[in-house]
C-alpha cells in the first residue's frame, strides 16, 4: 500500500491539480501561497526534529533567500531559475552568522534566531543603496517560458513550488534514512554520549542549520519573483515564522509530509475561513491550533494518519 | 551635549524600571520551572488593555483599574500554568512551542476586541511634565511607575529573601529534589511564582498604557525585551535584572537620541548576541549558564 502512496500523491499533485485548478487564477494562488509556506515548515521540522532546535526565526532566511535573488536579477540579469539556487545559497550563507547560536540551549537558540530575524530586517530597511529600503523592490523579474510552458503563470509559479517542496522533502527523508540521520537521533536520545563516542555532533547541528536555511532560502527566493515585490516588512515579516512553526505543530513535525499537509490545511482554512469570519486577529485560530496540537497530539496529525497507512513503520523519531 | 546625553540616560532609567518589572516576572518563572513563557508580555499587553478599556468605557482612573487587571492577569497567568503542567512529553520544545501558541492567542485576542489602534491615557494626571533638578525632564506616570516599582521589587526581593514561601521559590530553582525533600510543595510554588510574575506584569502594563502608547504587538516586543534583559542579567537575583533593565532602557534611548528611532530594537537586540557569545552566564556570572 504504501508503495503506491507516494508516487500516487505525485501523479495528483502534477497531473490532476493543475488540470482541476488551472483554470481559476485564485485557487491556484491560494495552493501556491500554501505549498509557499509548506516549504518553510519542511524546513522548520527538518531542524527542530533532527537538530533538535526550535527556531523563531526563519523570516530571517526567507527574508535573505527573497532579496538575494530579487536583487542579483534586477542588477545583474541572473535569469530567476538560476536565482532560487543562488537565494538559497545566500541564506545558507547567512546561517553562518548565525552559527555560533548552535552551543545555546533551547529557549535561548530560539531567541538568538529571532534576534537574527530583526537584525536582517533592520539591515534590509537600512541599506537602501541595495534593497531599495522600506520603499521595496517592484517589477522583480517573473520566472521565464520553458518548452511552451509560462512559468511566470500560476500554474508555472504552482509547478516550480510543488517540485521545490518535494525536492527539499526528499532530501529530508533521505537524510533521516542515512548514517547522519541515525546519528542525529541518538543526539536527541543524549547529546553528551553521542559525541562521546565520536559524532561531531556541532557539525551535524550546523549542517542541518545551513540545509534549512538553504530551502527556506529558495522558497524566499520562489516567492520574491512569483509575486515580483519585495519590501522588508513583508520579505521578513514574522508570519513567515508562525505560519510554518503552525503547519508543522499541525501536521506534525517529526514526519517528512506532515508539514506540508499541515500548510496546506492550515494556510487554507486561514485564508477561507477564518479570514472571513474575523477579518481581525484571525491568527488566534492557529494560536489555538498550536497550543491544543500541544496539549493533545504533540505528534500532529501526521502520525495519527500515518499510524493507519504505515503499519509498522510508525516510528517517526528521527 | 551633556544635557541632551544626561536626558536620554534619566529616560533610560525610568523606562528601565518597568523593563525590570517584566523580566524579573520571567526570571521567576524561569526559576521554578525552567520554562521560559514566551507569553509573559501578553500578561503585560492584557494589563495595559484592562486599563484602557477601565477608562475608555467606565471612566476609570488607571490606577483604580489596577485590581480588576490583578484579577484578569492572574486568571490568565495561572491558566497558562495549568496548560503548562500538563505536557509531559519532550518539556523544553513543547513548552515553548505551547507559549508562544498562548501569546499569539492572546495578542489576537486584543487584535479582534480592541483593534489595531494605538491607544495611551487620556488622564492628563500622568502626562504632565515633571521637572527633575531644573533640567531633567519626564512624564508624571514615569516618575511615579519606576518608584512604584523599585518599592515593589524590594517588596519581591524581601518575600525571596525572608518569606517561607520566598525561600520555597529559590529552593526549588536552585534543587528541584532537594526542595522538595525540605518540604516544598512544588506545584503551589510554581504556582506561587506565576502569581508574582502576574503580579509585576499587571503594573508594568498600567506603566506602559499611562506613560507610553499600547498597541497589540506590544506584548510579544516586552517578552523579547524581559527575555534579553534576563540574559544580560543571568537570571539570578533582582538587583541583577534591575541593572541589566536599565542598562536595555539606556541603550536604547541613547540610540535614539543620537542615531535612530527606528534602530532602537536593533542596539538592544546586538547587546543581547554580543553578551550570548561572549557572557554566556550573564554580565554578572551566576551558575546557571545557560550554553554548553
Amino acid at each position: 500500500m504504501k508503495r503506491f502512496l507516494v508516487p500516487a500523491a505525485l501523479a495528483v499533485a502534477y497531473v490532476a491539480v493543475p488540470l482541476a485548478f488551472g483554470g481559476n487564477p485564485y485557487v491556484m494562488g491560494l495552493i501556491v501561497a500554501a505549498l509557499t509556506i509548506g516549504g518553510i515548515a519542511v524546513a522548520w521540522a527538518l531542524l527542530g526534529n533532527l537538530g533538535g532546535m526550535v527556531s523563531f526565526g526563519h523570516a530571517a532566511f526567507f527574508g535573505v533567500g527573497s532579496y538575494t535573488s530579487a536583487v542579483l536579477s534586477m542588477k545583474l540579469g541572473v535569469p530567476p531559475l538560476a536565482g532560487l539556487l543562488l537565494g538559497g545559497l545566500g541564506a545558507a550563507i547567512a546561517s553562518i552568522a548565525t552559527m555560533p547560536a548552535l552551543r545555546l540551549k533551547g529557549p535561548y537558540f530560539a531567541l538568538a534566531i529571532l534576534a537574527y530575524a530583526h537584525i536582517f530586517q533592520i539591515l534590509a530597511t537600512e541599506m537602501t543603496g541595495v534593497t531599495g529600503g522600506a520603499g521595496g523592490l517592484l517589477s522583480i523579474p517573473r520566472f521565464p517560458t520553458l518548452l511552451g510552458v509560462d512559468l511566470g503563470s500560476k500554474t508555472g509559479g504552482y509547478v516550480i513550488i510543488l517540485t521545490i517542496v518535494v525536492l527539499s522533502a526528499a532530501a529530508y527523508a533521505a537524510i533521516r534514512r542515512s548514517a547522519w540521520g541515525l546519528a542525529l537521533k541518538a543526539m536527541h536520545d543524549t547529546e553528551i554520549a553521542t559525541r562521546v563516542i565520536g559524532v561531531p555532533s556541532t557539525h551535524l547541528k550546523a549542517a542541518m542549520l545551513a540545509l534549512s536555511a538553504f530551502i527556506t532560502g529558495v522558497v524566499g527566493a520562489f516567492n520574491a519573483h512569483f509575486i515580483n515585490f519585495l519590501e522588508p516588512d513583508y520579505a521578513f515579516s514574522g508570519a513567515w515564522t508562525v505560519l510554518p512553526i503552525a503547519a508543522a505543530i499541525f501536521g506534525g513535525y517529526r514526519t517528512v509530509w506532515g508539514p506540508v499537509i499541515g500548510a496546506l490545511t492550515i494556510y487554507l482554512l486561514d485564508q477561507l475561513v477564518f479570514k472571513e469570519l474575523m477579518p481581525h486577529g484571525h491568527q488566534f485560530v492557529l494560536g489555538m491550533l498550536l497550543v491544543g496540537m500541544i496539549l493533545l497530539s504533540p505528534g500532529g496529525l501526521a502520525p495519527i494518519l500515518g499510524r493507519r497507512l504505515e503499519g509498522g513503520q510508525r516510528h517517526a523519531h528521527a | 551635549m551633556l544635557s541632551l546625553t544626561l536626558q536620554a540616560l534619566f529616560s533610560g532609567v525610568l523606562a528601565g524600571g518597568y523593563y525590570a518589572m517584566v523580566a524579573v516576572g520571567l526570571a521567576l518563572v524561569f526559576g521554578t520551572m525552567r520554562i521560559i513563557n514566551l507569553a509573559h508580555g501578553e500578561l503585560v499587553l492584557l494589563a495595559a488593555y484592562v486599563a484602557y478599556a477601565a477608562e475608555s468605557q467606565y471612566g476609570l482612573n488607571p490606577v483604580m483599574a489596577i485590581p480588576f487587571a490583578l484579577v484578569i492577569v492572574g486568571a490568565s497567568a495561572a491558566l497558562v500554568y495549568a496548560l503548562l503542567s500538563r505536557i509531559d512529553q519532550d518539556r523544553e520544545i513543547n513548552s515553548l512551542i505551547l507559549t508562544f501558541g498562548l501569546g499569539i492567542i492572546l495578542t489576537n485576542a486584543v487584535l479582534m476586541i480592541w483593534a489595531a489602534d494605538i491607544h495611551s491615557t487620556t488622564a492628563p494626571w500622568f502626562q504632565e511634565s515633571v521637572v527633575v533638578a531644573d533640567t531633567l525632564f519626564a512624564m508624571r506616570s514615569e516618575v511615579v511607575f519606576f518608584v512604584g516599582g523599585l518599592v515593589l521589587m524590594a517588596g519581591v526581593h524581601g518575600w525571596l529573601n525572608h518569606s517561607w514561601q520566598g525561600r520555597a521559590v529559590r529552593a526549588l530553582s536552585s534543587n528541584r529534589n532537594a526542595a522538595k525533600l525540605m518540604g516544598v510543595n512544588p506545584r503551589r510554588t510554581e504556582i506561587l511564582s506565576f502569581l508574582v510574575a502576574a503580579l509585576l506584569a499587571t503594573f508594568a502594563g498600567i506603566a506602559i498604557y499611562t506613560g507610553k502608547t499600547i498597541f497589540p504587538s506590544l506584548g510579544h516586543v516586552m517578552t523579547v525585551k524581559a527575555f534579553i534583559i534576563t540574559v544580560l542579567a543571568g537570571m539570578g537575583s533582582i538587583p541583577g535584572v534591575l541593572i541589566g533593565a536599565v542598562m536595555i532602557g539606556c541603550i536604547e534611548s541613547l540610540t535614539v537620541t543620537y542615531v535612530s528611532a527606528s534602530l532602537q530594537e536593533l542596539a538592544g537586540m546586538i547587546l543581547f548576541l554580543v553578551v550570548l557569545f561572549v557572557m554566556p552566564s550573564g554580565l554578572f556570572g551566576g551558575r546557571k549558564a545557560i550554553a554548553r
